[in-house]
């Protein structure tokens, strides 16, 4: 029964379809896979739009993009869709795609990966990311200077290295400006939970929390939570989130992907591609949203002058630094570089809330 | 599938009939979904051409539908033989997930174990770990505590809570970014492949099971048992059957085949053990059991439908923009031609 | 210091406990009369997606409110004709209402993935306002919906206890047959009891994407259908019970978030886990008396006159 319906099956998909055309100018194809919806106001939008615009930029550059793929054996059957597609370039933009991408790669030698997290190269794998913690260090600089309870929220969707780090280096700026001030994390546990957003936002201002930062794919709900509460917002991943918050937005970070992704386009279309490791910080993958208007100037200069700190090397994560239950995690004089970020799994001092 | 069976299945006078009434059915819900389809501005028959040119017509494609079905059939049977019973297990995700989790737990307890010992362990732990899941319920039914309809809906969601609690704890992995996902197996628990696919041995396994299943009811004094409880209970007890015993086996031996869908998707796929193990193959299995009246013939032919109808959303999404959750409509289509078609107390309850 | 504690649980439990009660209350209505809806979480999901892309394209959430209501409706009467009129499997019937719900939503949500609307608006009397742990909550800062829960869970309660029409509900849900040998119609109530137990599914769906996240995504009700199914159980199938059961376990995953927020961890996960182990201790205490409250025919297809 089974075999002589897919046999027909086969029979009719044979007469049915067509080969794909191949007279289009098309260059390159490039494939993307996002863990949620491109139109998310945060993660997934910031890939979609730095992309969208190398496709538009370079010619011949097309777009082949699957939204909501699950972090599972899935993606890799997606990957592996988008090479079959004629795809030569592909970014599994999270985390969880790891193991998948390594697999496809492996199997596909002349597709180049651009992976958006970490772990080892390989000829056609390269990884990338923002290095946004020591930018959140001005974040916390502003938020240290605007906050009136001296108590900062900062929702994450997972405790992985990175979040951690994001939310050190928003405390110590925090505290570089503002002795007395604390940021209260709370853990969804997924980075695309709405209603558990939502929940956070609200307990983390019922707490007390005057001012809320994030690190969830999409700040829409944290933000727009916060705003209609009254409280003031640091945005995250995207810098058209500002519009979201006309009266609590102070300021926050975007990414800033379209330059290294044209590079990357490029250096596939001649055929140059090499896998590495990247990390830009501020001015490069990373930029400073536009101040809300509530923050007065010489808080803006202040950020400012901190930010121009932070872009020309100033490192945030520097020793002595004892964590937020007494112990001595950085030794004087060390550093955690940018490389090795996604392994921090501490809180430092004056956070409250639990790393493992 | 065994050359014997199917001409076996020929011979029948029916088979015929159902073949025409199955196409009819698929042929209908493709219709009633390219008007949907047509309605948001997509290309329906582009869109059909795509699925079959990316998954039948193309060797990759076609070796997905069977990593697809592998999870589908074995949930499928889990489902089946308790209903021979008259149980309802809607539970087979849990069994799932505990299946994977007890897998892990093995492969992390022997570490350097070879794989001539590890492997059967790990598939041994999988079975027990939806077997233990389905007992549960089994044994609730069986003292007449708690209908298993709902103690197995509610143990689904305790179980993956359950792989999270130890993904994000004691199982983290230290590697880079320290996700949210246990440390790589050892080699040694991983299920072979093959082809150079990710047809992995699970598939091996869901067809023995199936088999199993097969001879067990139809070969066997078990089967009669069986039978003999699902038509009445009672005057089955009377009859002499341990019917309290019989409902904790078949339960548990059940899940403990959606369990082993668990370690394969956990040995097989992933290679570790993380949340979002499966995408709803338990609750897909059940409705596979129940369109094919539990018959093993049915189960694979509904599972390759299952596969073919999940993959299209890929392609959908790819070729034409179409947000992947939208081929569950395709999905709900054919069943509620079927359901809609067909009266209850056909098959299971 | 724990004022703010307990206070910040309550607003907590309210918050998330209002669309579960809608929830468990449309449930309760449709086991009532004899039929389970595993699909629930589709329904849910239509409600919200349905509410959110009507608000973004209309601008007005009142009609956004009424549109998923009136889906929600709609989709459990799709439900009834399977399960009512073509007499279906009503745990495979819901379980096509499931995926039917997944896929409805996320083609209906697309076009307003990322949409900025305005949602419900919230109302808080100015003589509760003066008071400073109320302010610094959400206490009573609440949209129509949560207004109204407990009042809808009284008329639920009265509508099924204490009318004519509720008594022929419950009839059919303990014997279709006797319900019909003494002049009841199964069939029309139970479509009955199904649009209204849909109306208050979608209502619950779209106070998620209205009121408590204003965002539409694709699974965003993350398991609440299936929550819902354990507090129906759980509250014994009633209404007024249907009040606490909602706020415990909306105050348990309060609770988690609030805890965090002061610095200590409960694992979130075996918080979760909490109102299933529960709802089967609860269902273990009763024993073989489970009779006593649940509706004896529920989930049995009822053939007609014999």
């Amino acid at each position: 029964m089974k075999s002589g319906l897919s046999v027909s099956w086969i029979v009719l998909a044979c007469c049915l379809a067509a080969p794909p055309a191949f007279s289009d100018p098309t260059q390159l194809i490039i494939g993307v896979v996002y863990v949620g919806a491109i139109n998310d106001y945060g993660y997934n939008a910031s890939f979609h739009q730095a992309l969208t615009q190398v496709a538009t930029n370079l010619p011949g550059v097309k777009l082949v993009e699957v939204e909501n793929v699950p972090e599972s054996g899935e993606a890799e059957r997606v990957m592996e869709g988008l090479v079959q597609q004629g795809a030569k370039l592909i970014f599994p933009t999270s985390f969880g795609y790891q193991d998948s991408a390594r697999k496809v790669a492996k199997r596909h030698k002349d597709v180049a990966f651009a992976f958006a997290g970490d772990g080892d190269t390989a000829k056609n794998f390269g990884v990338f990311f923002g290095s946004t913690q020591a930018a959140m260090y001005p974040m916390g600089v502003a938020a240290g200077k605007m906050t009136k309870t001296n108590k900062l929220g900062f929702v994450i969707g997972m405790p992985i290295g990175y979040a951690l780090g994001n939310v050190n280096a928003f405390q110590l700026g925090a505290r570089s400006v503002n002795p007395k001030a604390r940021t209260v994390v709370v853990v969804t546990g997924g980075w695309s939970d709405k209603a558990k957003e939502a929940e956070a936002a609200n307990a983390l201002l019922d707490q007390g929390c005057d001012v809320v930062a994030m690190h969830v794919d999409s700040p829409k709900t944290v933000i727009q939570t916060v705003e209609a509460r009254g409280g003031m917002s640091i945005g995250f991943q995207s810098v058209e989130a500002r519009v979201l918050a006309p009266k609590g937005w102070i300021t926050g970070l975007g990414f800033t992907w379209a330059p290294y992704f044209t590079e990357l386009a490029k250096s596939v279309i001649t055929g140059r591609f090499r896998g590495e490791a990247v990390y830009q910080g501020l001015g490069k993958m990373v930029a400073i949203a536009p101040f809300g208007a509530s923050v007065p100037p010489d808080v803006q200069d202040l950020v400012n002058t901190v930010a121009a700190k932070v872009e020309k090397g100033f490192n945030p994560f520097t020793g002595p630094l004892t964590d937020n239950t007494g112990n001595l995690v950085l030794p004087p004089g060390a550093k955690v570089g940018a490389d090795q970020m996604g392994r921090m799994n501490w809180y430092v001092d004056g956070v409250i809330g639990k790393a493992r | 599938m065994p050359e014997g069976g199917l001409t076996a299945v020929l011979r029948r006078s029916t088979a015929l009939r159902t073949t025409v009434r199955h196409c009819g059915i698929g042929v209908g819900a493709l219709l009633m979904f390219a008007a949907i389809l047509l309605a948001a501005g997509k290309d329906p028959l582009k869109a059909y051409v795509d699925t079959f040119h990316y998954t039948l017509a193309n060797s990759y494609g076609f070796s997905e539908l069977l990593v697809r079905m592998t999870p589908l059939l074995l949930a499928a049977v889990a489902v089946a033989l308790p209903a021979r019973l008259g149980l309802i297990n809607v539970g087979g995700e849990g069994q799932l997930y505990m299946g994977a989790f007890m897998a892990s737990a093995g492969a992390f307890l022997l570490p350097t174990a070879p794989r001539l010992i590890l492997l059967p362990f790990v598939a041994f732990m999988g079975f027990m770990g939806g077997a233990i899941w389905a007992a549960i319920p089994g044994i609730l039914r069986a003292a007449k505590l708690v209908n298993e309809t709902i103690s197995t809906l509610l143990l689904n969601y305790v179980a993956p809570l359950i792989v999270s609690y130890f993904v994000f704890g004691l199982w983290r992995a230290s590697e880079n970014s320290a996700y949210p996902q246990s440390s790589p197996f050892p080699d040694a628990a991983l299920l072979p492949s093959f082809f150079n696919t990710r047809i992995h041995a699970g598939l091996l396994i869901a067809v023995v099971a199936l088999l199993a299943y097969w001879l067990l009811l139809e070969k066997t004094r078990w089967g009669v048992d069986m039978r003999a409880i699902g038509g009445n209970a009672e005057a089955a007890q009377r009859l002499g059957i341990p019917v309290p015993a019989w409902i904790v086996t078949a339960l548990a031996v059940g899940g403990g085949f959606a369990g082993l869908a668990g370690m394969g998707e956990a040995m097989g796929i992933a290679g570790r053990l993380r949340q979002g193990l499966s995408p709803g193959y338990g609750f897909a299995g059940f409705l596979i059991a129940w369109l094919a009246g539990g018959r093993p013939l049915g189960i694979v032919f509904m599972a390759f439908l299952f596969a073919i109808i999940t993959s299209a959303g890929d392609t959908l999404q790819m070729t034409q923009g179409v947000p992947y959750a939208v081929v569950n409509i395709l999905l709900a289509m054919i069943l509620f031609i079927v359901l809609a078609r067909r009266s209850a107390g056909g098959t299971s309850k | 210091m724990t004022t703010p504690l307990i206070l910040g649980l309550l607003a907590g439990a309210i918050l998330s406990g209002t669309s579960l009660l809608y929830a468990t209350l449309g449930e309760t209505i449709a086991e009532r009369s004899g039929i389970v809806n595993l699909g629930l979480e589709g329904i849910l999901l239509i409600g919200a997606s349905v509410g959110f892309s009507v608000t973004a394209a209309s601008g007005n959430a009142w009609l956004g409110l009424f549109a998923a209501g009136m889906a929600g409706g709609l989709a459990n009467l799709l439900f009834g004709w399977l399960v009512v009129t073509r007499k279906a499997n009503q745990l495979a019937s819901g379980l096509a209402m499931m995926f039917f719900g997944f896929g409805a939503s996320a083609l209906i949500g697309a076009r307003y993935v990322g949409a900025v609307i305005v949602g419900l608006p919230k109302w808080r009397p100015s003589w509760l306002a003066g008071f400073r742990w109320v302010k610094a909550t959400t206490l009573f800062n609440y949209d129509l919906l949560t207004w109204v829960a407990i009042p809808v869970a009284v008329l639920v309660w009265w509508a099924l206890f204490r009318t004519r029409w509720g008594l022929g509900v419950r009839a059919v849900g303990e014997s279709p047959a006797v319900a019909f040998a003494a002049g009841r119609n199964p069939a029309v109530l139970q479509y009955q009891a199904l649009s209204c137990g849909g109306v208050l599914g979608g209502l619950a769906g779209a106070h998620l994407s209205l009121s408590l996240t204003l965002t539409w995504s694709e699974y965003m009700t993350a398991g609440r259908g299936f929550i819902v199914i354990a507090l129906v159980i759980f509250s014994k199938w009633n209404p007024l019970r249907a009040i606490a059961a909602a706020l415990l376990f909306g105050g348990a995953e309060s609770l988690q978030l609030q805890m965090q927020a002061r610095g200590s961890l409960i694992s979130p996960f075996l918080l979760d886990m909490s109102p299933y182990i529960l709802t089967l201790i609860i269902l273990v205490a009763w024993g073989g008396s489970r009779r006593l409250a649940a509706p004896a025919g529920l989930g049995r297809t009822f053939y007609g006159s014999e």
